[in-house]
């Protein structure tokens, strides 16, 4: 386990916010977008991008780098924000989105980014992808392999095919694996637990062979030190339940299904960007 | 005497010569291992064969994985478990992502002749060449089968390759020139084009020998490459023939037939006759008498040429 030093906290909590403002940016740019999602899982992002992470914005093809899955494609507001905050490319990308052939679609598209590992949108497929490339890379057999990360949606759990991923990951023993379960307990009809409840989910992955922790999932000291502690337990996939606040950072959002998509009113633009600069002047 | 040999224990026995070659080749089984003749590459490979059990969107998505750090997976279990059921994984994850996955849906068609259409494929290959990038491979004879396993192991991108359940006759010498996308004309002709493929290429042939003995001038040409399909080859063949006929198991809809359809309707149009499964689930009983049902056996499609001919 890593801990980290308070001006290392501070420089992630700044590094969120320049990437929920780049969340905004595009929002401007497109007018919609899935809002709430991703502003629940950035700070995990940032924390893996800017701390855990051996990636390389100048090399991001690197077989040696550690692999990043957003297997919730519709919150790849964060990753885009995030991506655009490590250099991964030109922050002027940003300002296309939602603009014909973008290279930021409404779901990443590997092929068009650097940085993006896996085509993601349709739900219960990343954490499929994210064991093969565990097994691949435990394939060759390296001390300090590399590790690969899947941040899932809570409403996403109802897909069936993550429990044969699930089921997969332990029974080949990759504790090179990590997935982080992003329970912000809204999905886009209303309360996960009334649409189709998976709860109580630390048993649920425990029962399927997984080392489970739950934390919150916007403090970033908590964050670095429970990735870091990957392996859990030797020879065991690792498992973050995230508790986490969907549309976190703007106020008037937040915790509220209506705006799992955001379709931004000028007023409320007003708003968000207010709220940021108040969490700024907090940051100074 | 017809040299017959089982199209599974062919394509293990390839797989570990392909293996051999290439260290980056796994096997990825869905308790299909010994049903789809990897036994002997794990036996061979047992560090390179992985065992998931009954899941087979999970293991697609695991492949693309898998591909994405740089190993050429091979995808093996019953035709429509690796195609219908994990469909938007195999679309998304192995196409929209073009991952070098290898997908092989063995005893297609309707090889589990009494086991009724659950366990039959008579679509796979009207929904796989509708992905983009994928290539579609059908075999016809043992020795393709070998052929195309190499063919499909050097070709870097998504591709699946359909094999039959029982055992099929050698139509090719081992020196045969096998070029994924390239038709092969088997028989020259002037008066009608037989086009077969994979498990009922051998039909045709057969059909083939019984036209030219009533003195029709039958040009008989193999694709076993579905996708891409050779359209120089067959715009050729509907030039210099003005008639078509397709032999295939599979649907109607979507399968060689069309495919062939779709290149000619804009540059040459001819008449076409495609001889399979017609928009019905096939029934169930011994797989000969199957084929019949459907007018898929030589004497069957030799007389619907005729027909159509006439």
């Amino acid at each position: 386990m890593n801990t980290i030093s308070d001006d290392d906290k501070r420089f992630l909590e700044r590094k969120a916010l320049a990437s929920r403002k780049n969340v905004l940016r595009m929002i401007k740019a497109g007018k919609t977008g899935h809002v709430g999602g991703a502003l629940s899982i950035i700070d995990t992002i940032t924390a893996l991008y800017f701390k855990v992470m051996k990636v390389d914005p100048q090399n991001p093809k690197d077989p040696d780098r550690d692999r990043f899955i957003l297997s919730a494609g519709h919150k790849c507001l964060a990753l885009y924000a995030v991506l655009a905050e490590a250099g991964f490319f030109e922050k002027e990308i940003l300002d296309t989105y939602g603009k014909i052939s973008s290279k930021l679609p409404g779901h990443p598209d590997m092929h068009k980014l650097p940085g993006v590992e896996s085509n993601t949108g349709a739900l219960g497929h990343g954490l499929s992808i994210g064991v093969g490339m565990a097994l691949g890379l435990a394939m060759e057999k390296r001390a300090e392999g590399p590790g690969v990360y899947v941040a899932m949606g809570d409403g996403e759990l109802a897909e069936g095919s993550n429990w044969e991923a699930a089921a997969a990951a332990a029974h080949h023993k990759l504790d090179n694996l990590m997935v982080f379960a992003d329970r912000n307990r809204l999905q886009i009809s209303g309360n996960t637990v009334d649409v189709m409840s998976y709860e109580p989910l630390e048993d649920r992955w425990a029962a399927f062979g997984w080392s489970v922790r739950t934390i919150g999932g916007h403090d970033m000291r908590t964050l670095v030190e429970t990735i870091t502690s990957m392996p859990f337990e030797k020879g065991k996939p690792s498992c973050v339940i995230l508790d986490t606040i969907k549309a976190k950072g703007l106020s008037f959002a937040e915790d509220k299904a209506s705006y799992h998509y955001w379709k931004a009113t000028p007023e409320e633009m007003e708003m968000a960007e207010k709220d940021l600069a108040e969490i700024e002047e907090r940051l100074a | 005497m017809t040299d017959l040999r089982d199209p599974r224990k062919t394509f293990g026995e390839a797989l570990v010569a392909v293996g051999e070659k290439n260290d980056r080749v796994v096997a990825l089984s869905a308790d299909s291992s010994s049903g789809s003749g990897m036994k002997p590459f794990h036996e061979r490979f047992p560090e390179r064969h992985f065992e998931f059990g009954i899941m087979e969107q999970g293991i697609t998505g695991i492949s693309a994985g898998m591909a994405a750090t740089g190993k050429i997976p091979f995808f093996v279990a019953i035709a429509p478990f690796v195609t219908s059921r994990p469909f938007e994984m195999v679309r998304n994850d192995l196409g929209y992502m073009r991952q070098n996955v290898k997908v092989v849906g063995r005893c297609g068609g309707m090889t589990y002749a009494d086991l009724g259409p659950t366990h039959q494929s008579l679509e796979d290959i009207a929904i796989m060449r509708t992905i983009p990038g994928f290539t579609v491979v059908n075999p016809g004879c043992p020795v393709e089968i070998v052929k195309a396993t190499h063919a499909i192991t050097d070709h870097v991108g998504p591709v699946y390759m359909k094999l039959g359940g029982p055992k099929m006759p050698v139509l090719f010498d081992a020196d045969y020139d096998f070029q994924l996308g390239k038709g092969v004309t088997m028989q020259d002709g002037k008066d009608v084009t037989l086009v077969g493929t994979g498990t009922v290429l051998s039909k045709a042939h057969a059909a083939a020998a019984i036209l030219e003995q009533k003195g029709i001038s039958v040009r008989l040409i193999n694709i076993h490459t579905i996708k891409p399909l050779d359209r120089e080859l067959m715009i050729k063949a509907a030039r210099e023939t003005g008639a078509i006929v397709t032999v295939e198991e599979h649907y109607i809809a979507g399968g060689l037939g069309s495919a062939i359809a779709e290149a000619l309707a804009e540059v040459c149009p001819v008449r076409m006759k495609m001889i399979a499964v017609d928009d019905q689930f096939a029934s169930n009983g011994p797989y000969e008498e199957l084929l019949g049902l459907y007018g898929l056996q030589a004497e069957q499609i030799a007389q619907t040429v005729e027909a159509f001919l006439a």
